[in-house]
């Protein structure tokens, strides 16, 4: 079953003729060419799919796309803008947050999340926010860097904009 | 480039003062000892980098079929109805794909396809390439197969039994190879000495969870009968050879192209079946396909770590001194044999190279049986035999009544030396670890306070710092990178050299740059592309830093001396004479203002166009150890990494859980090229050791692997890993680069057996299995309990 | 790429237009944050040709309070339950169970009702079309025999959510609406010990709201223990929800409840001979006994069965403990 699927990916409008029974991470690899968004599991068991729909983080391997129907969609590779990395993304290659890099776009996403509604996590904070996300590389410990470095990145530009 | 190496042998005695090779402190620009994010970070970090399964999304889909006994002949496929479904191009079966292959030459007996006969459950069986994935799906539901069931084992006690079937014609007994050597007499060294105690050992089955799951794309060009294949693999060259050899093409009809990898941790060091199928598949259908795999087959592909028993026999006196060490190694190798002669090779003679231990004898046997193949993990070889040892040890030292670190300290080698089984040992940094973590961790205080239910345990490891002789012995370099120098002023790396997450790409533009004086944002890296890139032995062992992290150091000095000679042509002085402080060239110690970099790049072009200098890395024969036994062959190195871990734990009363409160680790690597990416080594090695010490086992339900997914088997999440304490150590090995060597494997297996040891002192039970989950510590300590009652009430 | 069996996915906007839509099929699978559901089709398992999404479903999203208590639409999600301070401060035991389920990014979608609703699972059914086929599939689905215990003539998957318990020991009623009606029953009504006919919904049915009586005025102590091997991601093993009040240091009431051990989460009965009581360490030992007698773990996990039935009798008695001494001070 076919049908039209309108949402705005990375601030872009589409409208894809998508089946029914095609999941989000398909779509946004396949119809979108999108593949930043990872497959690392067979089903919820990793977060390396782990996008935003309308802000939120999502296991895009466990949401079927048309499920995210006029939804605002966001992946890795719409987070850097005019040529800057985000405070996320600059924090994870500065930190070593990444290593092989196939978990990073799910990380990276996930904690994106989180720092949009909390500026300040504390360190139980990260762990409980990115406890989906499995990493095989890093022993996480750079991540967590990573993600506070992002923090500090994020209020210090809000208190320079103040 | 040889003959600026030293050995202990040749050219070192215990009290020649060391070369200093740490770069100067006083230089504008440095770059080897920098905190340098990787050069790859922001393709990784903003989605662009591509792996093998984000390539070619218009490809044909490959799709396999797997086996669903663990042993059986196929009687027959048929595979009519899904070549005739519409959509599909090809269908592929064992007869389709008839060359063997296998990583070490002498051990060629797997096939793409299984060939009549399937020895393990979900070896595959056939292929098929179309138009999406659906259709192959579907394709896959219509193949046919008939098997003749055969008697499966599934433990090497069973497959070794007098009576069992062989599952290959040429190994006899199931045995895949046994190891046997006595290096001094055990025998006589026990019988002097003060306390010999026996234990046996079980390690469950682990797997490398890489986490990108096993992919590939392949493209064949009929016309030129040439194939090109983007493979997630950790050794591109070894997949040259056995593609063209299953191919039937020359090495000259194949491109590998290395894409970005998800990790590999060993599981990649072979080429694996979906590799050689994608490229069947491709030549099949003379076009492009890419086959990505699923989570439960990356699993059952597997080249994990073996199901290990190590009986160990240990002698010690009331000193601390060990005396002898016997040890009975079998592991359980799976149905085909991967680099398992490698694997029992080393978990013999690495017992060598971190203590002095008089006398030592070695029984191994890898046994071919019914479950998945395995092959190389992170600390290949080493580690299960060293959870045996440093657990025994701490088991005896209490016995004794001595200091765990007492004891460590009794047996420690005297360097520069070559152990009894001729392997070379230079640069030795385990007595720093050792005062490390003991005054970090505040160990003598902290152990006469610790609350009820917790413990503290540590234990020492080392790794090898690359093979001193490479599996394909070929007479080559181990290692070759060239560099090139053109018009632009820009100069490219180029290595063969796969970088896997470890951060390999970053660690030769270090080195170039650091040698030439120039920032590394100066120097471009072109990695893995086998028509463009020299030839390199991949990703393993730990030999890429050492090996070649020298070849770009030896290039870049011939890049130097090139640039050298043009500036003294400029200059009218001596190319010897020459200095580049990182923006000028001019005459040492004079006063002239200079010359721009590129102004001696125009002249050293003149005449001579694009240039390339070219660096190699060779081990000398004195690294490469002796011929005392068979198999003496595997364990020289360069160099041995060493680490000392101390760890701390909590165990739940009700439900024996262990949380692991803190680490704190020294790892010797002898110089921390980026000290960044090596603390991410470092942290991701005790990380990974901490898996398998507390969660992670393979599981099989009559050779069906249950924990085919990542809920049953279990890679720590983020919420119970634990935070830690690192030092690098830098003991300067006289012969890596900037005296580099190991860094991403050895405190894997000082992890194990350390938080074995605080378990015994949180509970009293000393775990002799990995891993040390709930349940399992649960049974022991009710048993330990009864155990105590008994002991009272016989009292 | 994810094959995905055929289905075709119905977004109602109303209730009354997902029973009618359902109404209208001989099939269908309710789905609301699909975390379980969309897991387990995947896998090749609970196929459907008709999926009806209920997270647009506004009636399904009502979460308020009012004299009768706490009412919560079945679509509203672990996160909002575990997050919401309300929750946190009166039912602290739902919010514990909550904040347990799986990762804090399946919470996100996860809902109240899929998670009362979720699959019983077991080591031979959550496995892959290829696996279970080797295996000759299960009792459950697609076989003959119970692979755990082969002579059984009913299945033994267990019963995973870890709210169930919380639910129970706050006494929470449920309404379930379906193509005749809605009815409203104690969530005790929804669960049957069965692993294959784990829920007493009807065909068409589904779980609407979630009843919570007003928080009692005594003083109440709740809490959620997990058994699981990660502190993240994975099911329980098991878990034991407790709820207690007391006074003058005598209990006057105890509730609990275990999830993973059985087909059907356990609402632990006898508890009422402890009322009145000093909960020592005589009345814990015969509390950790009630337990111990009513969980019947079996090998649904690689974690052994005796071994889970231990830890969680162990963990009930230290909870309840930990509960009474946090009320005493």
């Amino acid at each position: 079953m076919n049908s039209v699927l309108q949402m705005t990916v990375n601030g872009r409008p589409r409208a894809d003729v998508v089946a029914d029974n095609m999941l989000l991470v398909d779509y946004l690899r396949e119809v979108c060419g999108l593949t930043g968004t990872k497959i690392g599991c067979d089903g919820g068991e990793c977060g390396a799919c782990t996008i935003l729909a309308d802000g939120g983080a999502r296991l895009s391997c466990l949401t079927l796309a048309h499920s995210c129907a006029g939804q605002v969609i966001e992946t890795v590779e719409g987070q850097a803008t005019r040529g800057e990395l985000s405070a996320v993304q600059s924090s994870f290659h500065e930190k070593l947050g990444s290593q092989c890099g196939y978990c990073t776009p799910g990380m990276i996403m996930t904690s994106e999340s989180l720092l949009r509604t909390n500026t300040n996590p504390t360190e139980d904070e990260i762990r409980e926010a990115l406890g989906g996300n499995i990493c095989r590389c890093t022993g996480y410990i750079k991540i967590i860097e990573s993600v506070q470095a992002a923090a500090e990145i994020i209020n210090a530009s809000r208190e320079a904009a103040e | 480039m040889t003959d600026e190496l030293q050995h202990p042998r040749d050219s070192v005695t215990p009290n020649d003062p060391q070369p200093d090779p740490s770069p100067d402190p006083e230089r504008k620009v440095r770059s080897v000892g920098e905190r340098l994010p990787l050069i790859d970070g922001p393709d990784k970090v903003t989605g662009r980098a591509k792996y093998a399964g984000d390539l070619a999304q218009d490809a044909l889909v490959g799709r396999i079929l797997h086996g669903r006994y663990s042993h059986a002949e196929i009687v027959s496929i048929d595979t009519t109805e899904a070549a005739a479904l519409p959509g599909v191009v090809c269908v592929l079966t064992g007869e389709d794909t008839t060359q063997p292959y296998g990583i070490l030459p002498i051990a060629m007996l797997e096939y793409p396809l299984a060939n009549g006969r399937v020895r393990y459950r979900g070896e595959p069986v056939a292929a098929v390439a179309a138009i999406d994935a659906a259709t192959a799906a579907k394709a896959i539901s219509l193949i046919k197969v008939e098997y003749n069931e055969l008697p499966a084992y599934y433990t090497a006690e069973e497959a070794r039994a007098p009576d069992a079937v062989q599952l290959h014609e040429s190994r006899a007994g199931n045995q895949e190879r046994d190891v046997h050597f006595e290096l001094g007499d055990t025998e006589a060294e026990f019988a002097n000495s003060d306390l010999v105690v026996e234990e046996s050992y079980q390690c469950a089955e682990v797997n490398q969870v890489h986490m990108e799951p096993n992919a590939a794309v392949a493209e064949f060009d009929p016309i030129r009968q040439h194939l090109t294949i983007w493979p997630s693999t950790q050794v591109p060259f070894y997949g040259h050879l056995i593609f063209a050899r299953c191919l039937g093409l020359e090495k000259g009809q194949v491109r590998v192209i290395k894409p970005f990898v998800g990790g590999g941790f060993g599981a990649r060091t072979e080429t694996l079946h979906h590799e050689v199928i994608c490229a069947h598949l491709a030549k099949a259908t003379g076009s492009t396909v890419r086959l990505t795999t699923s989570r439960e087959e990356t699993f059952i592909t597997h080249r994990g770590r073996p199901e290990t028993q190590v009986n160990l026999k240990m002698g010690m006196n009331k000193d601390g001194k060990l005396t002898g060490l016997a040890s009975e190694v079998v592991q359980r190798g799976g149905g085909y044999p991967s680099y398992g002669i490698v694997t029992i090779l080393y978990a013999g003679t690495l017992m060598y190279g971190i203590y002095d231990i008089p006398a030592v004898k070695y029984d191994g046997y890898r046994i071919l049986t019914n479950t998945p193949p395995c092959g190389a993990f992170r600390g290949h070889g080493t580690v299960n035999v060293r959870f045996a040892i440093e657990n025994l040890m701490d088991r005896m030292s209490e016995e004794l009544g001595l200091d765990p670190f007492e004891v460590r300290r009794k047996n420690l080698l005297v360097t520069p030396t070559y152990t009894a089984n001729d392997i070379m040992v230079n640069s030795y940094g385990l007595p720093e670890c050792l005062d490390w973590v003991q005054k970090e961790s505040n160990w003598d205080e902290r152990i006469k306070n610790l609350a009820p239910n917790k413990g503290l345990g540590m234990a020492c490891a080392h790794y090898v710092s690359g093979a001193a002789k490479p599996v394909h012995w070929t007479g080559e370099p181990h290692a070759v990178v060239n560099l090139k120098l053109d018009f632009d002023g820009a100069i490219t790396a180029l290595t063969g050299a796969a970088d896997i997450g470890q951060g390999s790409s970053t660690m030769v533009v270090q080195c170039v740059a650091e040698t030439l004086n120039l920032d590394a944002s100066q120097i471009k890296l072109m990695a893995n592309d086998s028509d463009h890139t020299p030839k390199d032995n991949g990703s393993y062992s730990s030999r890429v830093t050492y090996m070649v992290g020298n070849a770009a150091l030896d290039a870049a000095r011939s890049m130097r001396q090139i640039l050298a000679e043009a500036a003294a042509t400029l200059l009218d002085a001596k190319s010897e004479d020459i200095e580049f402080d990182g923006t000028l060239f001019r005459v040492a110690g004079s006063q002239d203002p200079g010359i721009e970099y590129m102004d001696v790049v125009v002249e050293a072009l003149k005449d001579e166009g694009t240039i390339t200098a070219k660096g190699t890395f060779s081990t000398p024969v004195s690294a490469q150890g002796g011929r005392k036994f068979r198999g003496s062959a595997v364990g020289p190195t360069m160099g041995f990494s060493y680490s000392a871990e101390v760890v701390e734990i909590t165990v739940d009363p009700d439900t024996s859980q262990v949380t692991v409160d803190n680490i704190w680790i020294a790892h010797d690597l002898g110089f921390a090229l980026n000290p960044l990416s090596c603390e991410g080594q470092i942290q991701g090695s005790a990380w990974m050791g901490m898996g398998q010490a507390l969660s992670e086992e393979t599981r099989y339900h009559n050779g069906l692997l249950i924990s085919g997914n990542m809920l049953d088997y279990r890679v720590p999440t983020m919420v119970e890993s634990p935070p830690m304490d690192i030092k690098m150590v830098e003991s300067i090995d006289p012969n890596g680069p900037y005296g580099a060597k190991e860094a991403g494997e050895g405190s894997l297996p000082s992890f194990i057996p350390a938080l074995a040891n605080a378990v015994r002192m949180a509970t009293g039970v000393r775990m002799t299995e990995t891993p040390i989950t709930p349940d399992r510590l649960h049974e022991a300590r009710a048993r330990y309990e009864r155990e105590q009652a008994n002991n009272v009430a016989a009292e | 790429m994810e094959v995905l069996p055929e289905f075709k996915l119905h977004r109602p906007g109303t209730l009354a237009e997902a029973l009618k839509i359902r109404g209208s099929l001989d099939e269908a699978r309710y789905i609301s944050g699909g975390t379980d559901l969309l897991a387990n089709i995947r896998r090749g398992l609970t196929p459907t040709e008709n999926l009806i999404e209920l997270s647009g479903l506004s009636e399904l999203q009502r979460f308020e309070a009012d004299a009768d208590g706490l009412h919560i639409g079945a679509a509203v999600t672990l996160a909002t339950i575990g997050n919401d301070p309300a929750i946190k401060q009166d039912y602290a035991v739902l919010a514990e169970a909550a904040n347990a389920v799986a990762g804090a990014t399946h919470r996100a979608v996860a809902t109240i009702g899929g998670n009362l609703c979720l699959d019983t699972r077991c080591l031979f059914y959550n496995q892959s079309q290829w696996w279970r086929d080797s295996n000759d599939g299960c009792m459950k689905y697609e076989g003959e025999i119970c692979h755990v215990v082969p002579t059984s003539k009913r299945c033994y998957a267990a019963y995973s959510g870890d709210t169930a318990p919380a639910l129970l020991v706050l006494n929470a009623e449920i309404e379930i609406a379906g193509p005749d009606g809605s009815r409203r029953v104690p969530l005790d009504d929804l669960f049957n010990d069965d692993g294959i006919d784990y829920l007493t919904l009807a065909p068409g049915e589904m779980v609407t709201m979630v009843h919570l009586p007003a928080a009692s005025k005594s003083k109440t102590a709740s809490s959620y223990t997990k058994l699981r091997i990660r502190d993240s991601i994975d099911f329980p093993l098991a878990g034991v929800a407790v709820r207690v009040t007391q006074e003058n240091g005598k209990v006057t009431a105890l509730d609990a409840a275990v999830t993973g051990t059985n087909s059907t989460p356990i609402r632990v009965t006898g508890c009422d001979a402890f009322v009145g009581l000093e909960f020592d360490e005589e009345q814990g030992q015969k509390f950790a006994k009630l337990v111990q007698k009513q969980t019947s773990p079996v090998q649904t996990t690689t974690t052994k069965p005796q071994y889970r039935r231990r830890a969680v009798t162990a963990m009930s008695k230290t909870l309840t403990q930990n509960l009474l001494q946090a009320l005493s001070a």
